[in-house]
């Protein structure tokens, strides 16, 4: 009896391991140990020269952070320019997308006719490929046949260069971003706004609260939680932003619209490279906790009052 | 129970994994190519492979489609840096030569060579300027040419005749005369496609026609900051500023063709890799001719080109046995043959690389059917090595930002902009002298 019930124990101990083995297997392969070796190699610079391969690499502390943020450097004055691009291009997508998937759920959850099919041609772009709508916004963009300078040059302006011109690259891949998740964004806020309740709205109404008073009391509160989903989404999409860039003018003249990520992918086939990559991507990995959990911390804080 | 019944599963998934490496007594030979363009390349390459087997007893060839050019790379470099087996053949970009050579992943085919009967005659069949990216600076041999391309003019000859010109421009003074006298308002009078990441192919074609190109045969030399290279990205710059022939800062590679097929542009510089597109895309007179890109020199010319492409690159870490290696060097010399160049070239119009393919069937016919197949190799008489040097992928970057700052007028000093590439392509080339 009492073997028995210390022999039970031991096997219930070990069964939950055995069953998240496989799981955990994977999760330590591609995403624990990459970690930890990323931190490890961004400390290194690799064997340059002949023969690199069968060379071990050198340890050199901080100097691949160092020389990121040298602009002197040929791959600090890149990392710089690509760093900068990033949060402009976070920030742009973020403050102007998600308010646009707002506003497009505020009009789109009131009965009107074709509401479906308003819904759907808004919501349509988040289907797409991301890599096949970008390509046909690359044709858009194109500067001797493309459809925005058709527009342009029949109303007599001779058209812009949207992936030629260094000052609009990255307003192009913008515009493009923004087109492809708001409707994505809408989708979140409109299930978001059927979850509050009704008879709220009609009580704030008897009390003599108008629109704009009822959706700054009422709406954008109860909102709160899926605005924070979404905020932090739009940040994580904004980092993993590679696609575009690659049917978009590569990152543009010079890097004028390259973005972390993509550099990053740019120049990982060299070996020389690597202790940059990788110290590009701690650098990468920090932002974007950064933002999210000031994200979190803005509005849990919130949440407590 | 359940937790048995779990590691039977996965016990049995093992036993699965490991019976999949089966013994085989054929040699294999693996084969990785890329496409840079929409020919069915899985298609003719499996075509090869069968006529190949049929020839070759106890040989088989395994073709792997492997993307484009980038991926190609990227899928080897990380099969061997993982400490993969890797292809056997490859097919990769000519400049990808000192990257593999540098981690010692390839090795020479010099040796394969002098072991030959006719090592020598098989050597100069190839046009001398597509085997000049495949040679080391000791003159030996590592790449076989195959996909070879290069940039031309494309011209709209009918625009150029409604405009009196009955010949295509022969220097940089002509090209712009004619480029300005067809440029109107709804059209340009010759693209150049610089913008969209990769100006260096280009440019190399103005810098060798002003007398300098950017490499030598040392891959530890890198000449960008001449006076001659100053005064390539100038004049390539003016193209669509002062001149204004084209837009500002240059055309988008995947337009220029579109651009030109729809009487857009009267004149282009685009790959041969396009020339059948091309001709049979257009509803006019398509002509061909020579890069004229530079000043005019004594006989009243200014060409030069760069080449490009592909070459067969052979791996081996040291491990392969002498009938490994000896079916390898069959499958090369087979891809390089006379018979295949020239079903390769009249397939999908890249330059066939050995003279004798063009005198065999289907190039020598299709050749004398559309003679603008014949200008883009006899232009390889005034084509030089496309650019390539150790740490190729970094310098190669340095140099597309350098011109993309200068052509988009972010750098309005060309001089001062190309000394300090050039300063920075020294220092990372210190490391290999």
């Amino acid at each position: 009896m009492r073997a028995s019930s210390r022999r039970k124990p031991l096997v219930a101990l070990l069964q939950p391991y055995l069953l998240i083995a496989p799981t955990l297997v994977l999760v330590l392969m591609f995403n624990v140990v990459p970690a930890i070796r990323t931190v490890n190699d961004s400390l290194h610079k690799p064997a340059r020269g002949l023969n690199a391969a069968g060379k071990p690499p050198e340890f050199v502390g901080t100097q691949n952070f160092r020389d990121l943020f040298d602009h002197g450097h040929y791959m600090g004055s890149r990392f710089l320019r690509a760093f900068r691009n990033t949060i402009v291009f976070a920030l742009a997508t973020v403050t102007v997308g998600v308010p646009l998937g707002l506003l497009l759920a505020l009009l789109f959850n009131h009965k009107q006719p074709l509401l479906g099919v308003w819904r759907f041609a808004v919501f349509y772009p988040s289907l797409l490929p991301l890599i096949g709508a970008a390509s046909i916004w690359s044709f858009i963009f194109s500067d001797s046949i493309g459809l925005a300078n058709a527009v342009l040059r029949s109303l007599g302006h001779p058209g812009l260069n949207w992936l030629g011109d260094r000052n609009l690259v990255l307003l192009s891949v913008i515009v493009v971003n923004i087109w492809k998740q708001a409707g994505y964004f809408m989708i979140f806020f409109l299930a978001g706004l059927q979850n509050i309740p009704r008879d709220l709205y009609e009580a704030a109404s008897l009390d003599g609260a108008g629109e704009m008073q009822q959706f700054a009391a009422l709406t954008l509160p109860l909102l709160r939680r899926t605005l924070l989903f979404v905020i932090v989404i739009a940040f994580i999409f904004a980092f993993q932003t590679v696609e575009q860039l690659q049917a978009l003018g590569e990152g543009g003249p010079n890097d004028s619209a390259n973005l972390l990520l993509y550099l990053i992918f740019q120049n990982i086939s060299e070996r020389r490279s690597w202790g940059y990559v990788n110290a590009m991507t701690i650098v990468l990995i920090g932002v974007v906790l950064t933002f999210t959990i000031s994200n979190f911390l803005l509005f849990e804080r919130d949440e407590n009052d | 129970m359940n937790f048995r019944r779990t590691a039977y599963m996965m016990l049995a998934l093992f036993v699965l994994i490991a019976g999949a490496g089966y013994a085989q007594d054929d040699i294999v030979i693996d084969f990785y190519f890329p496409s840079a363009t929409a020919n069915d390349a899985e298609g003719i390459f499996q075509r090869y492979a069968d006529t190949f087997q049929e020839r070759n007893e106890g040989i088989t060839i395994n073709p792997v489609f492997t993307g484009n050019y980038t991926d190609t790379r990227n899928t080897i470099l990380t099969e061997l840096q993982g400490g993969g087996a890797g292809p056997d053949v490859a097919v990769m970009l000519t400049i990808d030569l000192y990257s593999f050579a540098e981690e010692g992943y390839i090795i020479p085919l010099q040796g394969f060579i002098d072991a030959m009967d006719d090592g020598g005659a098989y050597i100069n069949d190839f046009f001398p300027a597509l085997l000049a990216n495949g040679i080391d600076e000791e003159g030996n041999i590592w790449a076989i040419p195959f996909q070879r391309s290069t940039p031309i003019l494309y011209y709209n000859a009918d625009l150029l005749a409604e405009a009196g010109y009955d010949s295509p421009p022969t220097n940089n003074a002509e090209l712009v005369e004619i480029a300005q006298a067809l440029t109107t308002d709804d059209r340009d009078g010759l693209l150049v496609p610089v913008a969209g990441g990769f100006p260096i192919w280009m440019f190399q074609s103005f810098a060798i026609a002003y007398g300098q190109n950017i490499v030598s045969e040392d891959p530890t030399e890198v000449h960008f900051n001449t006076p001659e290279a100053v005064a390539a990205v100038e004049f390539v710059r003016s193209l669509g500023t002062d001149l204004g022939v084209g837009p500002a800062g240059g055309a988008a590679w995947g337009d220029t063709p579109v651009a030109f097929l729809a009487g857009q542009a009267a004149m282009i510089y685009h790959t041969t890799g396009n020339l059948s597109r091309i001709l049979n895309g257009a509803d006019f007179e398509v002509g061909v001719w020579y890069l004229p890109s530079g000043p005019a020199g004594e006989d009243g010319t200014g060409y030069g080109s760069p080449t490009g492409g592909g070459n067969l690159y052979v791996f081996d870490d040291g491990s392969k046995s002498e009938a490994e290696l000896d079916a390898i060097w069959k499958w090369v010399m087979f891809l390089s043959s006379a018979e295949i160049q020239a079903d390769w070239g009249a397939t999908t119009g890249y330059i066939a690389a050995n003279a004798s393919a063009w005198e065999t069937e289907p190039l020598a016919s299709r050749a004398l059917e559309y003679p603008q197949y014949g200008v883009a190799r006899d232009q390889l008489q005034f084509a030089r090595k496309e650019f390539s040097s150790y740490a190729t992928i970094t310098i190669q970057g340095i140099i597309n930002k350098t011109l993309e700052s200068i052509l988009t007028g972010e750098a309005e000093d060309a001089q001062a902009a190309l000394e300090a590439a050039q300063a920075q392509i020294d220092g990372i080339l210190a490391e290999y002298k």
